[in-house]
């Protein structure tokens, strides 16, 4: 697709496209937090030193990827502070699955999720490759070429797992549990700010259509390993438009979360709220300096 | 199961041992060697290889370099005339592995070695 006139430089957008702008980046830079969020949970407990290791680095990884992209946001004037630590956990725009409890002690549910997760940021980060706002254009590359090892990891556990039965058990369990809430990453933020990130071409797929291709991907994944997709109640051909579809009560998207959200909120501002800070350290140049 | 790590560090160097890694098969193994041993040092390329097909001979077994004066083997021993700039360097490569040899024979023998 080709690359449609490409939008001006921040300050210089109309009120409407920096809305677009911003809802596109919320979604992106508040998913990669929280899901980083909740891997480093598994820290010192996963299986073995190197699966410690291994989500450790994924982690790692996603945070630097929310770091390149609350930084765009910070070029409408806001500060980390009121983007990470002091922002109201009822505004924050990441998918439920990201925000979703580990079911305790259960390294499937983290590979699931991670699969999921992965797959479809893939998909979400391909279509921005041309977007037409080139502060996000200039940053795909870079992300992007982190991800495949992400998805290597999360598809290299989860054949070895459906190897045995209590390993397919455990895939069948995280995704009959995670599956509805995956579907939310897709699900828009606004109807109509989600259209007009698609006019403005901040995005040459639509959701409905990445979801599609995401599906297209995941569910043969998880069939091939003989985990059973029938209870999620796909529908037929998948091609309905997102509204329609059956998503869980809380969609995350449209800054409604599930009360697993608040609790995990509260935990990673906890320091900064009990030492009365009013700003974030920083130990690391802007990444425009970088 | 171990898998022993080796790094190369640009194209064309020897890939060194860096270390080892827990994984059940290799391509497991490649996967948490990229991480645990090529993520905070620059590296072209990674090998693994089972712990147990790696074969070991040490000082135990067997008399690296043997017991005798070897030094009729090197080339050094004739250097009698004005040679190839291509000989000299290999002439010189070679003085400094037999310097080499001698410092650690004498170590050898310091350390009680016979």
């Amino acid at each position: 697709m080709a690359v449609k006139e490409s939008l001006p430089a921040p300050d210089e957008l109309t009120d409407e496209q920096q809305e677009a702008v911003e809802h596109l980046l919320y979604r992106l830079a508040d998913d990669e937090f929280v899901v980083a969020e909740r891997y480093t949970e598994w820290q010192v407990r996963s299986p073995t030193l190197e699966s410690d290791l291994a989500l450790a680095n994924i982690a790692q990884d996603e945070l630097g990827h929310a770091r390149l992209w609350y930084d765009l946001l910070e070029d409408f004037g806001y500060t980390e502070s009121e983007l990470v630590w002091e922002r109201d956990p009822s505004e924050w725009r990441h998918s439920t699955l990201v925000e979703q409890p580990f079911a305790e002690g259960d390294w499937a549910d983290a590979i699931v999720r991670s699969y999921l997760y992965d797959q479809a940021e893939y998909i979400r980060l391909e279509a921005l490759e041309e977007s037409s706002y080139p502060r996000i254009r200039d940053r795909i590359q870079k992300i992007i070429q982190e991800e495949d090892y992400h998805r290597e990891h999360a598809e290299n556990w989860m054949s070895r797992l459906a190897e045995e039965k209590q390993g397919l058990e455990r895939l069948q369990t995280a995704f009959d549990r995670l599956f509805p809430y995956a579907l939310t990453l897709f699900a828009p933020t606004d109807e109509d700010v989600e259209d007009r990130i698609d006019e403005l071409g901040l995005r040459s797929d639509p959701l409905d259509v990445m979801r599609e291709e995401w599906l297209d991907v995941v569910v043969p994944f998880f069939e091939d390993l003989g985990v059973s997709v029938d209870d999620a109640e796909l529908p037929e051909q998948y091609d309905v438009h997102h509204s329609e579809f059956d998503l869980p009560e809380h969609v995350g998207r449209d800054q409604s979360h599930t009360d697993a959200w608040f609790d995990l909120q509260e935990e990673f501002t906890h320091t900064y709220q009990k030492l009365d800070r009013h700003e974030a350290n920083r130990i690391m140049k802007d990444p425009d300096e970088a | 199961m171990i898998w022993e790590v080796f790094r190369q560090e640009n194209a064309g160097d020897y890939h060194e041992h860096c270390g080892n890694v827990h994984a059940p098969d290799r391509e497991m193994a490649l996967m948490f060697a990229e991480v645990q041993h090529a993520r905070r040092k620059p590296t072209n390329s990674l090998w693994v290889a089972p712990k147990d097909e790696i074969g070991e001979v040490d000082t135990e077994d067997a008399k690296f370099g043997g017991t005798t004066d070897k030094s009729y083997r090197w080339a050094v021993t004739y250097d009698f005339e004005a040679a190839a700039s291509e000989v000299e360097e290999s002439t010189d490569e070679q003085a400094e592995a037999d310097r080499r040899r001698k410092v650690q024979q004498e170590k050898q023998e310091a350390q009680g070695g016979d």
